[in-house]
């Protein structure tokens, strides 16, 4: 049992926010029937690397789906679309603004059939404002909330958060806000329209820095790793790597001079004193810290700081993290068999449910795998019906790897 | 009517990961009682920035909550917490791994009171694992969660993301935990743990970069401003700041070179595709840079929008604050505070049509409700509330007097 079971998503998403966002509700157990071009498919289909010919990057956040290829341009297309929208809880669809009511499969069209329907657009500005009809995508969501101009080092170049920041995080908002009306359908049996764009889940997300600016009008400056009002809190250089220390309360900072460093002296140094000092002198405190540290390894400081209780760690390249025995007792590295690329990794569920967790049921579709599947048995069409689909090229024969 | 009403959150969280998911909760219209140590909640004290003399910090992820002050290292205080469970659905902690059961206020002990509690709890390693007991703070989980080691510039000091992003990202997980416990609740009747972390936040976001390491065994290295698969598409500097463009189709490359001036491009074999432009990204990027450098960062979002051609400027607070985009969009909220006046706060990051989340209340005084939930709730009459009280079980807080 799974806590989504019955919920029927349809899945109109492509690229990452969207299909990130069904992914989950996939891994839960929500039905997700993801609808894409005749043809192509999924434009991350054709993104390398790939696995005997099949996406690495689709694969990972694909998962949990089944795929159906449709031609919603065509009149026909569409009402197929439309009828299954009749039985369905849940549309997610991450177009740009204006494209779904110009194909005629909008909210106001698909709840004059299905009242309960829970329909959900995510976009790079949102469905409203001046910016809604330009396109946008991550790294302009980075830009425009604020994420690049306080990411990097102080005297460098913003730069981008390695990953796909505000994919993910429109992407998990979607689902929260999906979950949240689908609470509500349980008790009214009905739906409602949600509006998740990119930029504005980004924002959400910088609390405290937006309060300072709104307490004091403190822009937030690039600080390379440093924290903005505690210290020590930063990757020092070690000998041959960095190790990262969250001295962030005084207790941990006292800890960490009398049992890591075997400085008890700076304990009452008036230069490192109270935590408002230790901020105005970060400069001195990284150089005499470092001076310490890169005496000894990564592992070294790592060990000892473990030991004393104060809060640190290595950087981790992606070879350390995805083999690191905690990571994998917890689950985070899975596998499983792809008809075509064959045993895979995947990344785990970072929410652990103790009853009715989620679970990885089944490797992404091939392109257009279940569409028969779904024709025949959600909306029963006949073998002949479905034949005359083929030749008009509404849906597409399967399964269909895309070759690369 | 919001899509969460009805629900009663005992919030026993500090800090930020934590109260951003139990104010995620708030805002669609669970009722959230926060218990505080009679210390309050730490960033009560972190600043500045202070607006009068309430900490941003705090002020930031607290709006939506009621406040009250409970000494859970006394035996009144406990049997005072577990009789609100008993009338609550979910309790959301972020303790130290085994501080609940040392307290002895352990998933166990609220499962028997409350069979149908839902206890989330946000750590840095997990309630499970080696680590599990270690202290886990945002900074280290974005180190070992991988996302520290492809963020900044190559062949520079690593850089942390600017804001707390494991800290809020595991506060949005236990959202999506307790969601779904609610959800399973309605067929089961039965509540459930729900266990998050930092760490496994991390690296539940690594997607396609995990998915390019499995496939190929390589580690993605830092870009600066640029994405590892798509070229261009990344950070520029103009003649005077910076912006960002992302050409993701081709046929947006061949009318991004006509609109730049640089049509040549669009002929040259060597960036005939995407694939092409990625392996001979060392050439073409330093071309494109040039060409750049010759006009501001307007004039450059004016040419290339032009074409439809995703691009954009990268704001700083002040300019996000006044951008007319992100004000139609009410991502700017204005809430009265009885002590520090007129506070700004950022808006709901989610749109619902019929039953919208809303913002109500402002950030609670330190106890302001102490008396009414142990009235109200508690069932305890004045004298006993005094008792307590004057036992240090208890503190009242001052109650603001009507706005």
């Amino acid at each position: 049992m799974f806590p989504l079971d019955g919920m029927k998503v349809l899945d109109l998403t492509r690229v990452m926010a969207g299909p990130y966002c069904t992914m989950i509700l996939g891994d839960l157990g929500a039905d997700v029937i993801k609808i894409e071009r005749e043809k192509t498919g999924d434009d991350t289909r054709s993104m390398g690397p790939f696995v005997n010919g099949e996406s690495a990057c689709f694969m990972m956040i694909n998962r949990n789906k089944k795929s159906m290829t449709l031609d919603l341009k065509s009149e026909k297309g569409k009402n197929i679309f439309l009828e299954l929208a009749k039985k369905a809880d849940v549309i997610v669809e991450n177009f740009r603004p204006g494209v779904v009511k110009k194909l005629g499969i909008d909210y106001e069209t698909v709840k004059a059939l299905n009242e309960g329907i829970i329909y959900c657009s995510i976009s790079g500005y949102g469905q409203t404002g001046p910016y809604s009809n330009k396109g946008g995508y991550d790294i302009m969501a980075q830009g425009m909330s604020g994420l690049m101009s306080m990411t990097g080092e102080p005297n460098g170049h913003p730069v981008k958060v390695g990953i796909s920041i505000n994919d993910i995080s429109a992407g998990v908002t979607a689902v929260y806000s999906i979950m949240a009306a689908f609470i509500q359908k349980l008790k009214s049996s009905r739906g409602q329209f949600i509006d998740v764009s990119l930029v504005e889940s980004g924002l959400a997300w910088s609390v405290w820095e937006s309060a300072g600016y709104f307490g004091e009008g403190i822009v937030p400056n690039r600080t390379g790793s440093r924290h903005r009002v505690s210290a020590p809190y930063q990757a020092y250089r070690t000998k041959g790597g960095y190790v990262l220390i969250g001295g962030a309360n005084q207790r941990s900072w006292e800890k960490f001079c009398q049992k890591v460093v075997n400085r008890p002296e700076w304990i009452d140094d008036p230069k490192y004193k109270t935590p408002k000092d230790r901020i105005e002198n970060v400069d001195d405190l990284e150089r005499c810290i470092e001076e310490v540290l890169v005496k000894k390894t990564t592992q070294y400081w790592v060990d000892r700081l473990d030991d004393a209780g104060v809060p640190g760690g290595p950087i981790y390249t992606y070879d350390e993290t995805l083999n690191d025995p905690h990571i994998l007792e917890r689950g985070m590295v899975q596998e499983f068999d792809h008809p075509v690329a064959g045993k895979l990794k995947t990344l785990g569920i970072p929410s652990k449910l103790s009853e009715t967790p989620g679970k990885i049921r089944k490797p992404a579709p091939l392109l257009g795998q279940h569409t028969e599947e779904i024709l025949r048995e959600e909306l029963l069409l006949s073998e002949e019906d479905i034949q005359q689909l083929l030749e008009e090229n509404i849906i597409s024969k399967e399964p269909l790897s895309i070759q690369k | 009517m919001k899509p969460l009403n009805g629900i009663r959150v005992i919030d026993l969280s500090r800090i930020l990961s934590g109260p951003y998911c139990t104010m995620t909760l708030a805002d669609m219209g669970a009722e959230v009682i926060k218990v505080e140590s009679p210390a309050g909640d730490d960033t009560r004290n972190w600043g500045p920035p202070f607006i009068k003399c309430e900490s941003a910090y705090y002020l930031s992820v607290n709006r939506n909550k009621k406040s009250i002050v409970l000494n859970l290292k006394t035996e009144e205080g406990k049997e005072i917490l577990l009789n609100l469970i008993k009338k609550a659905d979910v309790v959301v902690e972020n303790f130290r791994p085994g501080t609940l059961d040392r307290l002895k206020i352990g998933y166990e002990t609220l499962k028997k009171i409350n069979p149908k509690i839902i206890l989330a709890s946000i750590s840095g390693y997990g309630q499970t694992g080696p680590y599990s007991k270690k202290p886990g703070y945002d900074i280290i989980a974005q180190g070992i969660g991988g996302l520290t080691s492809v963020t900044g510039e190559p062949d520079k000091p690593p850089v942390k993301v600017g804001f707390s992003v494991a800290d809020i990202g595991a506060g949005m997980w236990a959202v999506v935990g307790i969601q779904n416990a609610l959800i399973a609740r309605e067929k089961t009747g039965e509540g459930q743990r729900v266990d998050v972390s930092l760490l496994d936040t991390m690296i539940s976001w690594q997607t396609y970069l995990a998915s390019n390491y499995f496939a190929s065994g390589k580690n993605p290295e830092p870009q600066g401003g640029a994405h590892p698969n798509i070229v261009p598409y990344q950070l520029f500097e103009s003649s005077d700041g910076f912006f960002n463009v992302a050409v993701a189709t081709e046929n947006h490359w061949e009318k991004f070179c006509e609109v730049i001036g640089a049509s040549d491009l669009k002929d040259n074999s060597k960036y005939s595709n995407n694939a092409n432009r990625v392996i001979n990204r060392e050439r073409l990027i330093p071309y494109l840079q040039d060409i750049f450098h010759t006009k501001t960062t307007k004039e450059w979002i004016a040419i290339i929008e032009s074409t439809g051609i995703p691009c954009g400027p990268v704001l700083r607070f002040n300019e996000i604050y006044e951008d007319p985009h992100v004000l139609a969009r009410e991502q700017v909220v204005e809430v009265e505070h009885p002590t520090a006046g007129k506070i700004k706060m950022t808006g709901l990051p989610v749109k619902l049509s019929a039953t919208p989340g809303e913002i109500v209340s402002a950030p609670p005084l330190f106890g302001e409700n102490t008396r009414e939930v142990l009235s109200t709730l508690g069932g305890l009459s004045n004298d006993a509330i005094s008792d307590l009280e004057e036992k240090g079980v208890i503190k009242l807080g001052s109650v603001p007097a009507e706005i």
